[in-house]
């Protein structure tokens, strides 16, 4: 009697779990092949053409191939003007780019008072244009008026506004800082220095230039490792035309719509201090290892990949 | 401060060597370390870029040569349209296409082949016609078809002429494709514009230029052995 | 789409007579120079060791050797110099591009002349320098020429690439976008493939009215 009971027993038993295995197994299946459409998206990554952008591109790069996401890597792409142009065009739909650049060289709008409002400005401009911005670094990269140490001393110089004092000279930059507010413009209009002769340049770095004795002075970034060997020095901007140049990545709205891609990204944007962009700087620009790698090491020590 | 708001660990990159580091001429520990994750995937991807454009140029040109050569009153148009490609800068060739191929490799072929054109069509039907009327007459003598003539007699004794222009083509080809790295990021052009950037790194400019020229040279090289082999008689 | 792309450039070209003349005639000087003192270096001593028929393997090394150069591998070694980077160091990178092809063909083009009437000259009484000068060369002529137009053609092609090197000329707008616009990169595009293909033709109009001139009597 026990038996028959047991048996039936046993039997329902086994039947409701059978049942019970098809439902999740049907379930999985269901939720396995609605997996595709909730998938991670493809995300193209685009950079612009100088070390910091490698270094930052590579970054969220691996960050988010560590969490299982397909990245296109675009590197090289050129200058803001050209890279906004891919974004728009939907060539890529991820590119690390400088808040006060978005504000006062694309949105072609007067440099904001703080870093906060720059952000703030910065993401209002771009979702009124079908994209965002992510969260912003600690670290910034402004411009800066940069010469050799021994020619600001023989001149006296130590602003920028000093440079009245030489009759003339030349300012050699990145092409697009001919016609940015943020360079060339601020320091013709706002320093009011008209005597400033501009030399684009093409491939040779800024020091080199410098270096050689063919230019006057240039225009450096706050994070560049070259600034911290003490050959260079960077005038002060009494007047803030170089603002302020927080990092934030700029993305479709499509993928800002991906929470965790969100979560990953910044998680990487929050570790990036200053201290950590110029270390990764040098690696790469001094040291010569390359973007991939130190990225690689960076992410590693700080188990973002 | 919370334990979140902890600030980054910054590993230690490891520092360049004092070679590395001023830029020098020939640093040894840059080779060795980047030779795997710089050097060589632009040497692979130059020899496929050349590899590419010189077989679909010699495609190309072939066709087009045995047409000129058939059809005489076609020669003087292919020839000049081959030479006009030819003459354009490749820089602004490149730069001419991206509206319409964009930046990929595609607009970098296309112009690699246009420049192996003009070298490897007149250098085929010059081949074509350089053969000497006797060989002909021999060939119909043995009652040889046109086609068999053709493959038989007139194909065989241009052959120098087209190795030469094969040697010409992939010699200008592997030139030419470090340019491309203008237009996108691969090839042996790339270290050289990335050691540009970099304060002139003496070490990688070197040796990416030392790689291209290389490169040339055995291209150069295979190609004259190969000429040798399919040209036996020509040793007798 | 492709057509506005081409429609801007040319618009580009009309707005900007002033920039792309100044830029045309930095690359010409840059050309010109270099092709200069390719002349001077090369053609005496192709001239020379043809007359000698001596050199052949010289003037065949350095054939292969100066195609193998790539071109934009010459300019950034000459970076490396204590040239600079401006005007000399593309001077240099562009000459040592210029040289072989005018050595080589000088060479040949000499080397090729029928012996026979070399030797009648020499019977005459002629002197070897006038033997050179009123038979050798007025012979050779076709092929010299030829060689001096290839080199001047790959001079002034290469001109745009020293750009990125300091070099100014047409290619300083090429390899910046950023300030010119695409349709500026067009236009200098455009005008760079003019220039060339107006430096040919002027040239190959050159090498066939030098080739006919009449042959000395023998």
């Amino acid at each position: 009697m026990v038996r028959k009971h047991t048996r039936r027993a046993a039997k329902a038993a086994y039947a409701v779990s059978l049942a019970v295995a098809i439902v999740i197994g049907l379930i999985a299946a269901g939720a396995g092949a609605a997996a595709p459409s909730a998938a991670k998206p493809t995300v193209t990554i685009g950079t612009k053409n100088f070390t910091e952008q490698y270094v930052l591109g590579e970054l969220y790069k691996q960050a988010l191939e560590a969490k299982g996401y397909k990245v296109v890597y675009k590197e090289n792409i050129g200058s803001s003007e050209l890279i906004d142009t891919a974004i728009k065009s939907g060539k890529i739909n991820f590119y690390p780019e400088y808040d006060g650049v978005i504000v006062t060289d694309l949105a072609k709008k007067p440099f904001p008072k703080s870093a906060a409002a720059t952000y703030a400005q910065a993401k209002t401009w771009e979702q009124g244009r079908g994209l965002t911005l992510l969260n912003a670094t600690p670290f910034f990269d402004s411009d800066g008026f940069v010469m050799l140490k021994s020619t600001a001393t023989k001149n006296g110089i130590k602003t920028i506004a000093d440079m009245k004092k030489l009759k003339s000279f030349s300012y050699a930059g990145f092409p697009e800082c001919k016609t940015r507010i943020t360079c060339l413009l601020g320091i013709k209009n706002i320093y009011g220095l008209k005597q400033v002769k501009f030399v684009p340049l093409a491939s040779i770095s800024v020091y080199t230039l410098l270096d050689q004795g063919k230019v006057t002075a240039g225009d450096g970034f706050s994070t560049d490792p070259q600034l911290q060997t003490g050959k260079y020095v960077t005038l002060t901007d009494t007047k803030h035309i170089f603002g302020f140049q927080n990092v934030a990545p700029v993305v479709t709205k499509a993928l800002a719509g991906d929470a965790s891609l969100v979560k990953i990204v910044n998680a990487v944007s929050a570790k990036l201090t200053v201290a950590a962009i110029a270390a990764m700087n040098k690696a790469v620009g001094v040291d010569k290892k390359t973007p991939a790698a130190v990225a690689s090491a960076f992410l590693t020590a700080n188990k973002l990949k | 401060m919370s334990i979140l708001a902890a600030g980054p660990v910054i590993p230690n990159f490891g520092s360049g060597s004092k070679c590395e580091q001023t830029g020098g001429w020939w640093c040894t520990d840059w080779l060795r370390a980047h030779w795997g994750d710089t050097l060589q995937p632009a040497l692979v991807q130059h020899i496929e870029l050349s590899l590419i454009a010189v077989g679909i140029g010699f495609a190309i040109a072939l066709a087009l040569a045995l047409l000129g050569f058939r059809f005489a009153v076609l020669d003087a148009p292919f020839g000049a349209f081959a030479d006009f490609l030819y003459t354009i800068p490749s820089l602004a060739l490149f730069q001419l296409l991206v509206p319409i191929t964009g930046l990929t490799v595609t607009t970098v072929e296309v112009a690699l082949v246009g420049y192996t054109l003009l070298i490897l069509y007149r250098n085929t039907v010059a081949g074509l016609r350089s053969v000497p009327a006797e060989a002909l007459e021999a060939a119909r003598g043995m009652g040889l078809t046109r086609t068999q003539t053709f493959l038989r007699v007139e194909l065989p004794l241009a052959v120098p002429a087209i190795v030469a222009g094969l040697r010409l083509a992939a010699v200008s080809t592997i030139s030419i494709a470090t340019v491309a790295a203008l237009v996108i990021p691969e090839g042996l052009g790339r270290p050289i514009f990335v050691a540009l950037e970099q304060d002139l790194f003496k070490t990688e400019i070197l040796a990416a230029g030392g790689l291209a020229i290389a490169l040339a040279l055995v291209a150069d090289a295979l190609l004259v052995v190969a000429q040798r082999a399919l040209t036996p008689w020509s040793r007798a | 789409m492709i057509a506005s792309t081409f429609v801007d450039a040319l618009r580009f070209i009309g707005d900007n007579p002033g920039l792309l003349l100044h830029l045309t005639a930095a690359h010409l000087e840059l050309s010109l120079t270099a092709l200069g003192i390719a002349l001077v270096l090369a053609l005496p001593l192709g001239l020379w060791l043809g007359h000698r028929h001596r050199g052949l393997f010289l003037a065949l090394g350095v054939s292969s050797v100066g195609r193998a150069l790539p071109s934009l591998v010459l300019i950034a070694f000459m970076t490396l110099t204590p040239l600079g980077i401006g005007f000399w160091n593309n001077t240099l990178a562009l000459t040592v591009l210029a040289i072989p092809s005018i050595l080589t063909n000088a060479y040949f083009g000499i080397v090729g002349v029928d012996r026979d009437v070399v030797e009648a000259a020499r019977g005459m009484g002629l002197s070897e320098r006038q033997i050179l000068f009123r038979v050798e060369l007025p012979l050779g002529l076709p092929l010299v020429m030829a060689g001096i137009r290839i080199a001047a053609i790959f001079v002034i092609a290469t001109a745009t690439i020293a750009a990125i090197a300091g070099g100014g000329g047409l290619g300083e707008i090429i390899v910046d976008q950023a300030s010119y616009g695409l349709s500026g990169v067009i236009g200098a595009a455009l005008c760079v493939s003019a220039l060339t293909l107006v430096a040919a033709v002027l040239l190959t109009l050159l090498q066939r009215a030098a080739s006919r001139r009449p042959e000395p009597n023998a």
